[in-house]
């Protein structure tokens, strides 16, 4: 394990290298996040003109949704989105068997090898709208609350990291298209908002099915006090059940890439 | 070192004719056909030797170094590698062996060489003092000094590989695959490459096994190759012995300013005839004294001597002798 904490921590240093080759502009970036901030709560300060609940959540708690999703958000275009178009020039090119040559785990490698360092500022924003909304609300969380927040958005992180990993796993097959990440985008996009809103078919979807709404909906929740062991323990169970379902997968797809199996 | 035995790979291949009919009808129903890729392949090699692996393109070379890599997995027969079974692919084995592929590249494009090597250093858990080491003795031995700071895309190919090769041997691997690793490069530079590499043999008895289009790889390198044709091992053995067999004879590329018309039989045989360009086979030991004759009676603008491609090589001295 600190082995892999020290690998992470050289791809980090390698990336911020790259990355300042380009000189990319950390300025600019800061503006466009902090924008795209502001234009989603403005959206949600429109829709409390009309009704003081959504979804039987009131303004300040809206928020802290928002805010979780922000940084949840953040640490997806940190580590995750980099990592995509590559994966698929990887199978294309070949290149992949460099790779699977190396002593380290592909999945981990394939998945933070490229890191873009500056969107954790997305993440720090998140949690400043977090904040933000906790004085809205007028709500200090208790120590039990900051525990379960911290255990709950862990179970989120496996939780997104696994679909996406699922997803990105795709490219053994789907070679031409180049960028999967819209799909993710459109149903992560869903989590903005509190599950309660959602109707019928949907609600059942983005619940059960790719569970968007636990992934966000329950960290916010588990701030706000309003948790419960049982969900607590739901959503690690379905954050373990994830990781071990994408590490079938990746698994299988080397197995396919290697004419082991099949 | 490394042992194979009875090794056989078959791919399954969609197979689809031309027509965007044939496409639409490919998209609910696939005819595979399946690809024997290696038939039967066995050989050993030992400790430190190193051995050229030939053959034209397709013929099964890149299929068996992969296998022999743990990239791929065999259909049947057995293969170990310092005593591991590479498809494996346990991290063990992963350190003691390292693979070069002369078309692709594992250096960050964007960045100086010497970044990725520290991401190397952080993989393989190479501890500091033995990567300071090492890097001298690379950097060294493949003249990297100049270009360790620059970011890799202003590299020449030739810097590059060079590169490459250092990324590759920074764990000190035991065992060496070097898939086409000259391919590209300018004679110069091949010279280079083939001098490290024989000096790195020498000097840490790594064995190599090396695939390579030119004549002339093998022959600075190895003093055995392995043939593999149509998937088959074909010959396995001394390459004196086979330089005589297969290569009798140079290419001679003659470019004229006028092509004057005589009789070419008498200087060798024709493989091309263009405009103003005659190439001829000439036997080995004649080849100089022709190119003399010929520049003394034409009006010659430029003359080349050179080893026949392998491949041509190689059609003519199994395929022929086949058919």
């Amino acid at each position: 394990m600190r082995r892999y904490g020290r690998v992470f921590r050289e791809f980090f240093r390698a990336c911020l290298v790259e990355e300042l080759e380009y000189r990319s502009e950390f300025f600019g970036n800061f503006i466009a996040s902090f924008f795209g901030l502001g234009i989603a709560l403005l959206t949600i300060h429109i829709f409390f003109y009309q009704t003081d609940r959504l979804g039987g959540w009131t303004y300040g708690e809206v928020l802290v949704l928002l805010g979780v999703f922000n940084a949840l958000r953040g640490f997806i275009d940190f580590a995750l989105r980099p990592n995509m178009p590559r994966l698929l020039e990887h199978v294309r090119r070949g290149t992949l068997d460099y790779i699977l040559t190396k002593p380290v785990d592909s999945m981990f490698y394939v998945s933070f090898r490229h890191l873009v360092f500056w969107r954790l500022i997305d993440v720090a924003l998140g949690l400043g709208v977090i904040g933000y909304g906790l004085y809205v609300e007028r709500y200090v969380p208790s120590a039990a609350d900051v525990l379960m927040f911290f255990v709950v958005m862990t179970a989120s992180l496996l939780l997104i990291y696994s679909l996406w990993m699922m997803l990105m796993t795709t490219s053994f097959w789907v070679v031409r298209i180049d960028d999967l990440s819209f799909i993710f985008d459109s149903f992560f996009d869903t989590a903005r908002f509190p599950g309660s809103m959602y109707r019928g078919a949907v609600r059942f979807v983005i619940t059960y099915v790719l569970p968007a709404v636990l992934i966000t909906n329950t960290p916010a929740l588990a701030l706000l006090g309003k948790w419960s062991m049982a969900a607590v323990l739901a959503a690690l169970a379905v954050a373990m059940l994830f990781l071990w379902a994408s590490r079938r997968f990746w698994r299988f797809a080397l197995r396919f890439y290697t004419g082991a199996g099949g | 070192m490394i042992r194979v035995s009875h090794l056989h790979k078959s791919f399954r291949v969609h197979r689809r004719d031309a027509g965007w009919l044939e496409a639409v009808r490919h998209l609910w129903r696939r005819d595979y056909r399946v690809i024997e890729a290696v038939k039967d392949v066995s050989f050993t090699i030992e400790k430190g030797e190193i051995v050229g692996f030939l053959g034209p393109n397709g013929a099964g070379k890149t299929t068996t170094m992969k296998m022999l890599a743990g990239l791929l997995h065999p259909t049947s027969g057995e293969i170990t590698v310092g005593g591991f079974v590479p498809f494996e692919q346990k991290p063990e084995f992963k350190k003691m062996m390292s693979l070069v592929m002369g078309q692709k590249s594992q250096l960050i494009w964007d960045i100086p060489p010497l970044e990725t090597f520290l991401v190397n250093k952080a993989i393989y858990d190479i501890d500091d003092r033995l990567f300071r080491q090492t890097l001298e003795e690379l950097t060294e031995l493949l003249d990297l000094a100049p270009l360790l700071d620059k970011p890799t895309r202003s590299l020449s190919l030739g810097q590059r590989m060079r590169c490459e090769l250092a990324a590759a041997l920074l764990h000190r691997p035991h065992v060496l695959f070097l898939d086409e690793p000259t391919i590209g490069l300018d004679v110069h530079t091949q010279e280079n490459v083939r001098r490290f590499i024989v000096d790195y043999n020498r000097e840490h008895e790594t064995t190599i096994l090396l695939t390579s289009h030119y004549m002339g790889d093998v022959a600075a390198l190895c003093d055995r190759v392995m043939i593999i044709n149509y998937g088959r091992l074909i010959y396995d053995g001394d390459l004196s012995v086979l330089t005589e067999k297969l290569a009798p004879y140079k290419r001679l590329e003659v470019r004229f300013s006028r092509l004057p018309n005589v009789d070419w039989s008498e200087y060798g045989e024709v493989a091309e005839m263009e405009e103003g360009t005659v190439v001829l086979r000439v036997a080995r030991e004649a080849a100089a004294e022709t190119a003399a004759r010929l520049l003394e009676r034409f009006d010659v603008r430029d003359i080349n001597i050179e080893d026949p491609p392998l491949e041509e090589v190689i059609a003519r001295a199994f395929w022929e002798e086949r058919v």
